[in-house]
């Protein structure tokens, strides 16, 4: 029994962690992430196996992939439990329309589903005739919070410019949305929108320019905190302290920097949570509980020096 | 195509030559209507502010060219170096936030950390492809995937930061407006070319590219030479990493993705021949400055991020047609 579940994991992309020997009868969740190369999803896993020690009542399977946009090992990964009839399937998908039919064949095989992190295409959703609740972070309500600080802070006119995520990416869009909601609501003046994919050096570089351009900008909205990273280190270059920063995520590089004023806001979105959560959610389900339904937000903070 | 003179140690296809003056003289060409183009539809691009960012901007993408126009003159190509750099990023960034040692200590400590680690992979990658003389793409493809998996482990796929100050200084230092790290990075380009002009490596890394059975019926060891040229490459990614670190103060595992493509692309634009035997490091500079420019100034005119990935695919593309032509002009 042991040894099939691990060569399916393995089969399946990285492997992460069998399950624990004996007690056949817990539960067993298989947990299925995006990148692990990204650091949110990586202390997401450590979180999820902390979880699964602190509780001790059911067994994780945890498969990540290579890199953001490696579906297809997602969809294996979702067939190979399928395959060792788990009893929940936790995911993390990494195209919101290509897994909605793998996870309607798991359901149909009697298995509880749980997504979260990113909410699957609604759209595709119904055309596959599929009722499936989201567990996860309103991303565009989180932007929308930073991007409200730096409205704040700035006042009706502000001038700013957003830098954007991988263009296609579902949270990449609703961050983006989420800052132009706030640029509406308070009546800033958007300059200039453009992608860095996710990175602090093309977020430098990609910034650095737009200054050039737009000299006048008064504050920037980055998609996530390497972004804001090198935006912070291009306004260094240019000896510019009057323009404010927000970002996404919180990652530890960040934290000195909205100490010290370089950066205003960010958002955490709790993720070393958030997949514990949504095993918790899971299992509960499992135990006979109600189904899912709608969407289960997870908390999100705004942070800032004070 | 290839000459005898080709083979031997005289620099007589060197810089000088006239061919390798229209070879250059037509990315020069290329490069100067460009940056005309900018300076009349835009208001800042010839701001000093400006020009100060293109340098900066190239800088790492040159310094990794650098390196892969030894690989490619020798008929090679290495894919690795972006993963490369991320690496040694994360090894020098281990090292240098090492606890209880001096300042000095630690910036001497991660700079020999980032190099070594730059050298060894280059070394491997070199020593593979040439001992068993199997194709460089699919070797440096493996050490592409080798060096990321190393970056994600060493560093536990976290960002590593808060280095020394002075260290972050550098990154950021200008001379009279000129960027130091980009005085850096010319500086690797003058050795460069003078090593690939001047000395009998340099005209042997041309020769193997050309005919490497004809050099090794002269006696040379081509094994060593070819390794040399990977090892060289993979040093530039060691060296491109220590300045990523001190401009963005970070050291990121995902760091450099598909930076191997920019530096191959700047090898090409500038007029190196992809089979090999046939280019220079001049070119490599003006290639780098060709996609440098073309970068900030499409978005200084205001051109959507799709268009401008649409162009600067058009640039290279183009610069591969010219190049066949230049090839039969050059056999002619």
């Amino acid at each position: 029994m042991k040894l099939v579940k691990f060569a399916a994991a393995a089969a399946t992309g990285i492997l992460l962690s069998t399950g624990m020997a004996g007690a056949d009868d817990k539960p067993v969740v298989g947990l299925v992430m995006k990148s692990l190369a990204n650091e949110f999803f990586q202390n997401m896993l450590v979180g999820a196996e902390q979880h699964e020690a602190t509780r001790g009542d059911y067994e994780l399977i945890a498969v990540g992939m290579q890199n953001e946009t490696d579906f297809e090992s997602q969809i294996n990964a979702v067939e190979n439990f399928i395959t060792q009839g788990v009893d929940a399937i936790v995911i993390a998908p990494a195209d919101s329309r290509a897994m909605v039919r793998p996870l309607k064949k798991a359901m149909e095989a009697g298995i509880t589903v749980v997504n979260f992190d990113v909410a699957l295409d609604a759209a595709a959703k119904e055309q596959q005739g599929v009722e499936l609740a989201f567990v996860g972070p309103d991303n565009r309500g989180g932007a929308q919070l930073a991007g409200n600080a730096l409205g704040e802070a700035l006042g009706a006119g502000g001038k700013v410019v957003i830098i954007e995520g991988n263009p296609g990416a579902d949270n990449a869009n609703e961050r983006r949305l989420g800052f132009e909601d706030s640029v509406a609501a308070y009546g800033l003046e958007l300059l200039d929108s453009r992608t860095a994919h996710w990175e602090t050096e093309e977020a430098n570089q990609v910034f650095s320019t737009m200054l050039t351009a737009h000299p006048d900008v008064q504050g920037v909205m980055a998609a996530n905190d390497s972004m804001a990273v090198g935006v912070v280190k291009a306004l260094e270059a240019a000896g510019r302290d009057d323009i404010m920063v927000v970002g996404f995520d919180n990652i530890p590089a960040v934290g000195p920097m909205i100490e010290d004023g370089r950066m205003l806001a960010t958002v955490d979105q709790f993720g070393q949570q958030m997949a514990a959560n949504a095993i918790d959610l899971a299992l509960e389900v499992v135990a006979g509980g109600p189904a899912l339904e709608g969407w289960v937000k997870t908390e999100i903070e705004l942070v800032t020096a004070d | 195509m290839s000459s005898a003179d080709d083979i031997g140690g005289t620099p007589k296809n060197g810089a000088f030559s006239l061919r390798a003056i229209i070879n250059n003289a037509g990315i020069g060409l290329a490069l100067l209507v460009l940056i005309l183009f900018f300076s009349v539809t835009t208001e800042h691009f010839l701001s000093p502010n400006n020009i100060t960012n293109i340098l900066t901007q190239i800088t790492i993408n040159l310094i990794l060219a650098v390196g892969m126009t030894f690989v490619i003159l020798i008929g090679g190509i290495d894919l690795s170096v972006g993963s490369v750099m991320a690496f040694a990023a994360v090894v020098a960034g281990k090292a240098i936030t090492l606890p209880g040692l001096g300042t000095t200590e630690l910036i001497v400590l991660a700079v020999l950390a980032g190099l070594a680690a730059g050298l060894v992979c280059g070394i491997i990658n070199g020593g593979i492809s040439a001992y068993w003389s199997l194709p460089s793409f699919i070797i440096t493809l493996g050490m592409l995937n080798i060096a990321r998996g190393a970056a994600l482990q060493v560093s536990d796929a976290q960002t590593i930061y808060s280095f020394p100050f002075v260290f972050e200084e550098f990154g950021s230092m200008l001379i009279y407006g000129v960027p130091v790290v980009f005085l850096l990075a010319l500086l690797l380009v003058a050795i460069a070319w003078f090593v690939l002009n001047f000395t009998v490596f340099g005209r042997l890394i041309y020769g193997i590219g050309n005919n490497e059975e004809a050099v090794r019926l002269a006696g040379h060891p081509v094994f060593w030479y070819k390794v040399a040229a990977f090892t060289i490459c993979g040093l530039t990614a060691g060296i491109a990493a220590i300045v990523y670190m001190a401009r963005l103060s970070i050291a990121s595992p995902i760091a450099g993705i598909g930076f191997e493509l920019n530096a191959i692309a700047a090898v090409i634009i500038g007029g190196t021949s992809l089979a090999g035997g046939r280019g220079s490091v001049i070119g490599t500079l003006l290639g780098a400055f060709i996609i440098g420019v073309l970068a900030n100034g499409l978005i200084l005119i205001g051109l959507s991020d799709f268009m401008r990935q649409m162009i600067t695919g058009i640039v290279i593309v183009v610069a591969v047609i010219l190049d066949h032509y230049r090839a039969k002009f050059s056999a002619s």
